[in-house]
């Protein structure tokens, strides 16, 4: 027997008087501040400082560990130990395990063995350690509901609602989760916008650990060219594909203290992620490049595809090759750009298409799992916006006289 | 509709009136509105100690007569 | 025997499954965290228990993707017992979903979690006397430090269908 809605709430009221009593309650300090953060006026110059906090936090920890340990460690130590005592017997093994042979640092060589471990341990470790961290301190405190209800406003602009926040920020660690979080979002048409969005606008924390590395002067704008890609993308769709974008409708729990345990336990299964399924790929990654380049098959692609980068998007053909790379590692093909001699614009476009020309593998396969229609509309809409988007970018470039 | 401090919930419009139950905000229930976002932003209130937020237009469905 | 943990988002499903079969699943303090069912096991008076970490809904008609698996995931699994996992200082929207379940003839055990939350908020909730109404075990439990865990896996056992209609009768006067 089933009852009727109103029935089941009058049964629950009966049921309360009878055994629910409620007591004084005084306001503690965590709900002041609950308050505080969630109020516009007081809320927003908060989110402002957070982000401060976390970029600058993110910068240095990195670096700290990166400049101050592993350059040293990899550039004098590893590197020249393997360009030493790996066997010359095949030429094409040395090059595919060690690299050029006189390269002397570890970005520049490109083995399996060294570019591929410093990349994976020596810069991306770090970066995703203390992403991983912060995240999960933002998480657990009981940071990110309220984010979403300071935010709705803006992303009800480009059809989703406040709650989109949290699968964005998730893509920032990491897609492939952020992927999995749009299941919270209600229609499939929000589902569709956010997934695209995410696979093609958000940069990974692998990928802004290495670009913060190896490239920072580039960092701010591709950043800023990524933001409007995505609310200006976000804006276009939210007005073709049909469908309803419901108002955020959301629980706000309270503060709570983080539990030491649940903390160390959360960034223990990310890193283990990070071992067992990251580090291989960046290896594969390089294995994979190497082979192609013995081959021949890069450099007849990038002379190919030539016309389309260097006169559509003004970049060097040699990018090519990195984004090869970057089907399988967003961060591994920042590593190679960086390399590349060319401009500073040049690299600010370079990396911006290595962002969001293609999800990386892992996040390809994500998607796929969402269902067929929605991969191939995202990758319609991605081949779009890189030809469009790239483009503009060159563009911009020129007309700032800069490109 | 009303945008004060506090009040119990009168009545919630049509098919909401379940989603929101489901949230706690029901009719009879004491309400007390802790902040309204600007440009047409969601609102938070509060509601047997709990907060939600929720769509401006939804809100707006929602009747309350406030208490002073 | 199968037992499928549900409630609402963000009420501490994951913290009790945890608990209860040591497998880690990630846990946040935002609703939505779990948007795909883990399974574990663990033993409970001697028998092999499958515990299931169902994605958290506040009804069982499903308003999107992981409240879709919630109810699917109920309707599979005819024979399961199920923990109903609510916040304790938000009971009544929470005895709503176990209403809903209860009417559907699933033996239901009651987890009244948050406990300590529902202490510091000043909210007392005579638990015998809601266990005698709805008919069903009713266990407090503050899942973050562990408290009650063992007594709701000693419960399990004792559940039973109920009728709504009994439970409409034992609670007191007409609203
Ligand atoms: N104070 C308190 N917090 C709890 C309790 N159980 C869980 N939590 C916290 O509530 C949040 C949500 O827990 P989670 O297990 O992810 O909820 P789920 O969505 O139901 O799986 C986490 O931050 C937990 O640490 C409890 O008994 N007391
Ligand atoms: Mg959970």
């Amino acid at each position: 027997m089933s009852l009727t809605v109103d029935e089941r709430w009058d049964l629950i009221d009966r049921i309360s008087r009878e055994t629910v009593t409620v007591g004084e309650y005084k306001e503690t300090l965590t709900d002041v501040i609950g308050e505080i953060t969630i109020k516009p006026m007081t809320g927003i110059p908060v989110v402002i400082a957070s982000l401060y906090l976390f970029w600058s936090i993110f910068g240095s920890f990195a670096g700290f560990f990166t400049d101050g340990f592993f350059v040293k460690f990899f550039d004098q130590y590893w590197l020249p130990w393997w360009q030493l005592h790996f066997p010359d017997t095949w030429e094409w093994l040395y090059y595919i395990v060690v690299g050029d042979p006189l390269a002397d640092n570890c970005l520049e060589a490109f083995g399996m063995l060294t570019s591929g471990l410093f990349v994976a341990i020596g810069v991306v470790l770090p970066a995703i350690f203390i992403f991983y961290l912060m995240l999960t301190l933002l998480e657990d405190v009981g940071y990110l509901p309220r984010l979403a209800v300071l935010i709705d406003t803006i992303l009800h602009k480009i059809g989703l609602h406040g709650y989109a926040i949290v699968p964005t920020i998730l893509s920032l660690g990491c897609n492939v989760p952020g992927v999995a979080a749009t299941r919270i979002l209600e229609t499939r048409k929000e589902r569709f916008v956010m997934m695209t969005l995410l696979a093609i606008f958000v940069p990974c924390g692998a990928q802004l650990g290495i670009m913060q590395q190896v490239i920072p002067e580039t960092m701010g704008l591709v950043l800023l060219y990524l933001v409007i890609g995505y609310f200006v993308t976000g804006f276009v769709l939210s007005r073709i594909i049909p469908g309803k974008s419901p108002e955020i409708l959301m629980d706000v729990p309270p503060y709570q203290k983080p539990l030491l345990r649940n903390v160390a336990l959360k960034i223990w299964m990310r890193m283990r992620e990070f071992f067992t399924s990251a580090i291989p790929f960046v290896l594969l990654g390089v294995l994979m490049v190497n082979v192609l380049y013995l081959a021949g098959f890069i450099q007849w692609l990038s002379s190919t595809l030539s016309p389309l980068f260097v006169y559509w998007f003004g970049v060097p053909e040699a990018t090519v090759g990195p984004l090869i790379a970057a089907f399988l590692r967003k961060d591994l093909a920042v590593a190679q750009l960086s390399v590349i001699e060319m401009t500073w614009y040049q690299m600010v476009t370079a990396v911006v298409l290595v962002s969001i020309y293609f999800p990386c593998l892992a996040t390809f396969i994500m998607l796929l799992r969402e269902g067929w229609t929605e991969l191939l509309g995202s990758l319609a809409v991605l081949i779009v916006v890189v030809t469009v988007y790239g483009g503009f970018v060159h563009l911009v470039g020129i007309l700032a006289g800069v490109a | 509709m009303d945008y004060d401090d506090k009040g119990s919930v009168k009545d919630i419009e049509g098919d909401l009136q379940d989603r929101l139950a489901c949230m706690g905000i029901r009719k009879g229930k004491t309400i007390r509105m802790i902040t309204r976002q600007p440009i047409k932003g969601p609102v938070v209130v509060e509601v047997d100690g709990a907060d939600t937020s929720l769509g401006l237009e939804m809100a707006k469905k929602i009747l309350v007569e406030t208490d002073r | 025997m199968k037992v499928l943990l549900m409630g609402h988002p963000n009420v501490g499903k994951s913290v009790v499954f945890n608990r209860f079969t040591g497998v880690d699943v990630i846990t946040s303090n935002y609703p939505g965290t779990t948007v795909e069912y883990s399974e574990g096991s663990m033993r409970a008076e001697g028998e092999e228990v499958t515990v299931i970490d169902v994605p958290g809904t506040f009804s069982l008609e499903p308003k999107d993707k992981a409240e879709e698996v919630a109810v699917e995931m109920l309707e599979k699994e005819k024979d399961a017992v199920v923990i109903s996992v609510v916040d304790a200082s938000k009971i009544e929207r929470g005895l709503y979903l176990t209403l809903e379940i209860i009417e559907r003839g699933y033996p239901v055990v009651l987890a009244l979690n948050m406990w300590d939350m529902a202490k510091h908020k000043g909210l007392n909730i005579d638990v015998n006397r809601l266990s005698e109404i709805l008919g069903i075990p009713v266990v407090p439990t503050t899942a973050v430090s562990g408290e009650g865990i063992n007594k709701l896996a000693s419960v399990l056992k004792s559940a039973r269908p109920v009728e709504v209609e009994t439970i409409s009768g034992r609670a007191g006067g007409r609203a």
